[in-house]
C-alpha cells in the first residue's frame, strides 16, 4: 500500500480523475478508487467526505442532490470547470515528477 | 437498516456546523454506511460483523473532526434568535452593546437627556474627587513616588516633650536613629514645617522655606535646575551656610538668574551661599512650594529663637522614606517598629506608636482627620446630586420600557429568558452612562483645574501663600470615574430593567403599541418612588443650602464684637529678623512713638489682630483645679490701648497699666464667658488661674478686668475660654502693630511703611486693613456657601425635570382617559386635581423624609455653620416649601394639555 503521504498529496488529483467522466455519489467514487486500483488505494468515510467537501468549497467540485423515483436522495459531486483546469494542471505536474522520480532513482514504471 | 445517526452525529458535534448542513452531512454518511453495510452482508458477513465493520468506516472518534475543522461551512456562528441558549458570553454582551447603540441611536432626544443627566452628576464627582485626590491619595511630586512611605509617630510617657501638638512629628536624634538602622529603607529624609522667613533686599519679603535633611534631594529623586542639591558636608557642623533656592522664588526674585549660583542671598538676616535652584515641581512640604531649601543644620542660624535642630525633645521634623526595591511596605513597617522599639527601651517609660503609610501631599494624622471628613461631607452632597440625576435617567427608562413593553413581551414569548431581557436593557444603561460619564469626566477634569486654581487663594489666610494643589487625572481618579460610570449605569438601569422584564404577556400583547405597555400599577409605583427619592434628597440638599445661604448673609451682616473699620494691621516677624525679645522692645517703642506722629493716627496698640491668621493656644486651669481638667482657651498678648483701639468694652475692672508690660506681671483680663464659665455668680476680679503655652512653664494670672465677648478667634463664634495678658517683651517678637487712623488706609499703610524702612531696612512689612480679616472669614463662608448653594439649585431643577417628566408620561398614557372624562362634564379643575393627586402624594411623603434626614444632617452642619442653630425651623420651613411649591409647578406644567384634551381628536388619532 502507498504510504500515507503520498496518499494525501496525491489524494485531490484521484477524485478529480475519477468524476472526470461524470457525476458520481461517494459511495461510488471510494468503490472505483479500490477497483481501479486494485485495492491499493482505499478512502474510508472519515477521510472521503471531509476530502470532497474541501474540493467543493475550492469550487473545483459541485455537488448536488438527486433524487430518483423509488430511491432515497443521494448526492452526486461533478467537476466544475475550474475543477476540469486544474485536473489537466495537476495530471501535468504528476507526470513530471513521476518521470522526475524514475530518472533520479532509476526505479521502471513505480 | 441499522441507524447510523448517533455515531456520526457525536462527531460532528464540535464542529458548529450550521444545523441544516449538519443533517445534511449525516444523511450523507448514513447513506455511505448502509451501502458499505449492505454490500458485506451481500458478501456474507453477519449481520453483527457488517455493522461493526462499516462502522470502522468512521475510523477514530476525532479523525472525521479534525479533517473537517479547516472548512469554511466548520465555525458557523450560531444564528440570532431572541431566546437562544447563552453560550458565549463575551460575543453575547457585544451583540447587546451593539443593539444598545442602534436603540440610542434610534431615540436621540432620549438618549441626550439621559446622557446630559448622567455627564453633570458624574462630572461633578469626579471633578470633586479629584481634589480630594489630590489632598489625600495623590502620590508626592516625585520620581517613583509609590515608593516613598510617610513616618508619624505618636509618643507617650514623654511630657516633656516639645512641639508635641504637630502631631506626630520627629526630633533630630530619632530621625538620626531611624536614618541609620534601617535596611528596608534605601533612604530617609526629614523636613520641617514651612517656616516664615524674610528675605533681604531693596524690598524685604516673608516667604516660607523648608529645612531638610542633606539627602533631601538624592533620596526624593529630584535633579536642581541649575547647581547642585544638597550633600552630607553642607549639613556638617561649621560648614559654610548653603541654600538651594526654589523655582518660584529664582524666577520671581531673581528673574531667573542662571549666575545666581555662588552668590549670596540674605534669609532672616544671614547670608546663604546658594548652591542650586531646585527644578520646577520639586516636593516642596506638605501641599505649599518652598521658596528655599536650606539644611537642618542651618536651624539655629536661620530661626534662633526655636530651640529644634539640637534639641532631643523637640518634636519638628517630617520624615519620608524610600523602599527599597525589595521591601513591602508591611517590611517597613515591621523594621520601623523594632526601631522605635529600641529608642523606647532606652527611655523608661516612653511608648511609640508609628504611623507608616504611603507618602500623600496631606499624609500628617491631623490634617488628614480634618480633611477626611470635610471630604466624606463634600463627596456626600455631591453623591447625592448624583442619586438624583440616576433617579432622573432611571424614570426615563422606565417609561421608555413600558413603551417597549411589546417589543420585551414579543421577545420574551419567544422564549428570551428574564436575565436575557434584563441585560440587554442594562447594556442600554451602561451605554448611556459610559457616554455621560465619559463626557461628564473630560469637562469636569478640565473645568476643576481652572476652578481650583482660581479658588486657591481665597482658602488662604491672610499672609499665607495659596496651596498647591494637582488635581490632573490619575490612576486613582480614573478608576473612581470608571466605578462610578459602572455603578451610576447599574444603579438607574435595573430596576426599570427588573420592572419590565416582568410584564403580564397576556396584556400586553392585546394592546396596541401606543397605550400602555406593562402593568400600569407597578410602574406608577416604581416610579412614585423614584419621585419620592428624588424629592428627599433633594430636600436635604436644599435645606443644607438654605442654612448655608443663612449663615453666609449672618456673616455678612454679624457684628463681629469688636471695631473693625480705619484699623491698619502692620505684621512683620521681629523674631525672623533676628530680634530678641529686649531689641524687640526697644524696637516697637521706638515704632509706636513714630506711628503716632503720623497725621490722622488716633490711636496705636499692640496685639494679635482679631480674626488673624495667629492664634496662640493655652491651657488654663484654676489653681484648686489638677492639670487633666485645664482647658485649652487662647491667649492674646496685648497692650493697654488695645481694648478701646478695637472697641472692645471692659465691662468689670481696668485695663492694663504700662507697669504691667513686664514678664513677670500676673495681671490677666478674661472675657465675659470664661468668667461666666469659671466663676459663676461671683466676682471674677482678684481670682486667680493657671496658664500655660507649653506643659513644663505653667504661671499664675490674677484677673484685673473682664472684656465684653468678641468673635475674635473665628468668626461667629465665641470662645469659650480667652486669655488676655500684657503684651510684655517676651511676647513682642510675635504681635502686630494696630494703628486707628482717620487719614484712610493708603496715607497711614504707606506711612508705617516709611517708618518702618527708616528703623530697619531689614524687616519684612505687611500692612493690610482690619477689616481685610473679616473679609477673609465671609469669602471662605461665601465659598463654600456658592458651592452649597450651586448644589441645591443643581438638585432641585434636576428633581423638577424628574417630576416634571414623570407626570407628562402620567398624562400621556391615560390622555384618553382624560379626555372621556371631559367629554362627560368633568372640569380641567378636577382633572388636574386627579393629576396633582396622583402626583403630589410621593413628592410628600419625600417631603417628609427629606425633612427628617435634613434635621438629622444638620446637626452635623451646624458645627461647622455660622450662627444658625441646628434646627432652623425658618430654613426648614423655607426650603420645603420652596421644593414643594417647585414640585407643584413642574406638575401643574406637565399635566395642562391633559386639560386640554379633545375627545374627538383623542379619538381619532386611535
Amino acid at each position: 500500500m502507498l504510504d500515507r503521504e503520498r496518499k494525501k498529496g496525491s489524494a485531490e488529483l484521484v477524485i478529480l480523475s475519477i468524476v472526470e467522466s461524470r457525476p458520481r455519489h461517494g459511495y461510488e467514487i471510494s468503490k472505483l478508487i479500490e477497483t481501479r486500483s486494485a485495492g491499493q488505494l482505499t478512502f474510508h468515510v472519515a477521510s472521503l467526505y471531509p476530502l470532497l467537501y474541501r474540493l467543493e468549497e475550492r469550487g473545483w467540485l459541485q455537488g448536488r442532490w438527486v433524487e430518483k423515483p423509488g430511491q432515497r436522495r443521494r448526492r452526486f459531486y461533478g467537476l466544475t470547470a475550474e475543477g476540469r483546469r486544474v485536473l489537466a494542471h495537476q495530471r501535468d505536474t504528476w507526470k513530471t515528477f513521476v518521470q522526475a522520480m524514475r530518472l533520479v532513482t532509476g526505479v521502471d514504471h513505480a | 437498516m441499522p441507524e447510523w445517526t448517533a455515531h456520526v452525529r457525536p462527531r460532528l458535534a464540535r464542529l458548529g456546523l450550521d444545523p441544516a448542513r449538519e443533517a445534511e452531512i449525516t444523511e450523507e454518511l448514513s447513506q455511505h454506511l448502509d451501502e458499505r453495510y449492505e454490500e458485506l452482508l451481500g458478501g456474507g458477513a453477519s449481520d453483527g460483523d457488517a455493522r461493526r465493520l462499516a462502522l470502522e468506516e468512521l475510523l477514530e472518534p476525532e479523525t472525521l473532526a479534525n479533517d473537517m475543522r479547516p472548512l469554511r461551512q466548520a465555525n458557523v456562528p450560531p444564528p440570532i434568535a431572541p431566546g437562544a441558549p447563552r453560550r458565549f458570553l463575551l460575543s453575547d454582551l457585544w451583540q447587546d452593546l451593539r443593539y444598545a447603540a442602534r436603540m440610542v441611536r434610534r431615540q436621540p432626544g432620549f438618549a441626550a437627556a439621559a446622557i446630559v443627566t448622567i455627564a453633570l452628576g458624574v462630572g461633578l464627582n469626579t471633578g470633586i474627587f479629584s481634589v480630594l485626590n489630590g489632598v489625600l491619595f495623590r502620590d508626592l511630586p516625585a520620581p517613583d513616588a509609590h515608593e516613598l512611605v510617610s513616618v508619624y509617630q505618636t509618643l507617650e510617657g514623654v511630657p516633656d516633650r516639645e512641639g508635641a501638638h504637630l502631631g506626630g512629628l520627629l526630633s533630630t536624634s530619632e530621625y538620626r536613629t531611624y536614618r541609620d538602622r534601617t535596611q528596608a529603607l534605601s533612604g530617609i529624609i526629614g523636613h520641617s514645617d514651612p517656616s516664615r522667613t524674610t528675605l533681604g533686599g531693596e524690598a524685604p519679603q516673608e516667604i516660607l522655606g523648608l529645612l531638610v535633611t542633606c539627602n533631601y534631594f538624592e533620596v526624593l529623586r529630584h535633579l536642581p535646575a541649575i547647581g547642585r542639591g544638597l550633600n552630607a558636608r553642607d549639613c556638617e557642623t561649621g560648614a559654610t551656610p548653603v541654600v538651594v533656592l526654589g523655582h518660584e522664588l529664582w524666577t520671581s526674585a531673581f528673574a531667573s538668574d542662571r549666575e545666581i549660583v555662588g552668590r549670596t542671598v540674605e534669609l532672616n538676616r544671614q547670608w546663604l551661599t546658594v548652591v542650586g535652584v531646585a527644578s520646577q515641581g520639586t516636593y516642596g512640604g506638605l501641599l505649599y512650594r518652598a521658596a528655599y531649601f536650606a539644611p537642618i543644620s542651618a536651624q539655629p542660624l536661620l530661626l534662633p529663637n526655636e530651640n529644634a535642630y539640637e534639641n532631643d525633645k523637640n518634636s519638628w521634623l517630617f520624615l519620608i522614606g524610600r523602599r527599597s526595591a525589595q521591601a513591602s511596605l508591611a517590611q517597613v513597617r515591621a523594621e520601623l517598629r523594632v526601631i522605635a522599639a529600641q529608642i523606647d527601651r532606652q527611655q523608661p517609660g516612653r511608648s511609640t506608636t508609628l504611623l507608616v503609610e504611603r507618602a500623600t501631599p496631606l499624609s500628617m494624622p491631623v490634617f488628614r482627620g480634618v480633611a477626611s471628613i470635610a471630604g466624606a461631607v463634600v463627596m456626600t452632597a455631591f453623591g447625592l446630586v448624583l442619586l438624583i440625576a440616576c433617579a432622573n435617567v432611571a424614570n426615563l427608562f422606565l417609561a421608555r420600557a413600558t413603551v417597549r413593553g411589546r417589543e420585551i413581551a414579543v421577545r420574551l414569548s419567544l422564549g428570551a429568558s428574564r436575565t436575557r431581557v434584563i441585560r440587554q436593557l442594562l447594556a442600554e444603561s451602561v451605554l448611556i452612562s459610559i457616554v455621560g460619564g465619559a463626557l461628564g469626566s473630560v469637562l469636569a477634569l478640565w473645568s476643576f483645574q481652572v476652578l481650583v486654581a482660581f479658588a486657591l487663594p481665597s482658602f488662604s489666610p491672610p499672609g499665607i501663600p495659596p496651596i498647591v494643589l494637582d488635581t490632573s487625572p490619575d490612576i486613582r481618579v480614573l478608576s473612581f470615574t470608571l466605578a462610578l460610570t459602572f455603578g451610576t449605569g447599574m444603579l438607574f438601569g435595573l430596576a426599570p430593567a427588573l420592572h419590565a422584564s416582568k410584564p403580564d404577556l397576556h396584556v400586553v400583547m392585546k394592546q396596541d403599541s401606543s397605550a400602555s405597555g406593562t402593568g400600569s400599577r407597578r410602574g406608577g409605583r416604581l416610579q412614585g418612588t423614584l419621585v419620592g427619592v428624588q424629592v428627599a434628597v433633594c430636600m436635604v440638599l436644599m435645606i443644607g443650602a438654605g442654612l448655608f445661604v443663612r449663615a453666609l448673609f449672618a456673616a455678612q451682616t454679624v457684628d463681629p464684637g469688636f471695631a473693625y473699620r480705619d484699623v491698619a494691621v502692620a505684621s512683620y516677624d521681629l523674631a525672623s529678623a533676628g530680634y530678641d525679645p529686649e531689641r524687640a522692645a526697644v524696637f516697637q517703642s521706638r515704632l509706636v512713638e513714630q506711628v503716632n506722629a503720623l497725621p490722622g493716627t488716633e490711636m496705636v496698640a499692640y496685639a494679635q489682630p482679631p480674626l488673624g491668621a495667629d492664634s496662640t493656644p493655652v491651657r488654663i486651669r484654676l489653681s484648686d483645679q489638677d492639670v487633666s481638667q485645664s482647658r485649652t482657651g487662647q491667649l492674646n498678648s496685648v497692650s493697654p490701648s488695645y481694648f478701646s483701639l478695637v472697641g472692645i468694652p471692659i465691662v468689670r475692672g481696668r485695663t492694663f497699666t504700662d507697669a504691667e508690660l513686664v514678664d513677670d506681671t500676673r495681671a490677666a483680663i478674661v472675657t465675659e464667658t470664661t468668667a461666666r464659665n469659671y466663676w459663676p455668680g461671683q466676682d471674677p476680679i482678684g481670682q486667680t488661674l493657671l496658664w500655660s503655652i507649653t506643659p513644663d512653664q505653667e504661671a499664675t494670672a490674677q484677673v484685673v478686668g473682664v472684656a465684653k465677648d468678641a468673635q475674635v478667634t473665628s468668626l461667629g463664634q465665641i470662645d469659650a475660654y480667652y486669655l488676655y495678658r500684657p503684651a510684655a517683651p517676651r511676647a513682642l517678637p510675635y504681635v502686630a502693630l494696630l494703628v486707628r487712623s482717620r487719614a484712610g488706609f493708603a496715607s497711614t499703610a504707606s506711612g508705617i511703611r516709611a517708618t518702618l524702612r527708616e528703623l530697619d531696612r531689614g524687616v519684612a512689612v505687611r500692612v493690610s486693613p482690619l477689616e481685610a480679616n473679616l473679609e477673609y472669614w465671609r469669602n471662605l463662608s461665601g465659598s463654600v456657601t456658592a458651592l452649597a448653594a450651586s448644589l441645591g439649585a443643581l438638585a432641585l431643577a434636576l428633581a423638577a425635570v424628574g417630576i416634571y417628566g414623570v407626570v407628562s408620561y402620567f398624562v400621556s398614557r391615560r390622555f384618553r382617559e382624560f379626555g372621556i372624562r371631559m367629554a362627560l362634564g368633568a372640569s380641567s379643575r378636577s382633572v388636574l386635581g386627579l393629576i396633582l393627586r396622583h402626583t403630589m402624594r410621593p413628592v410628600a411623603i419625600g417631603a417628609v423624609i427629606g425633612v427628617a434626614a435634613a434635621v438629622a444632617v444638620s446637626g452635623v452642619l451646624s458645627s461647622v455653620l455660622f450662627g444658625v442653630s441646628p434646627v432652623d425651623p425658618a430654613g426648614l420651613g423655607g426650603a420645603a416649601i420652596f421644593v414643594l411649591g417647585v414640585a407643584l409647578a413642574a406638575s401643574v406644567l406637565a399635566g395642562r394639555p391633559a386639560t386640554r384634551s379633545n375627545l374627538v381628536a383623542t379619538l381619532r388619532n386611535d
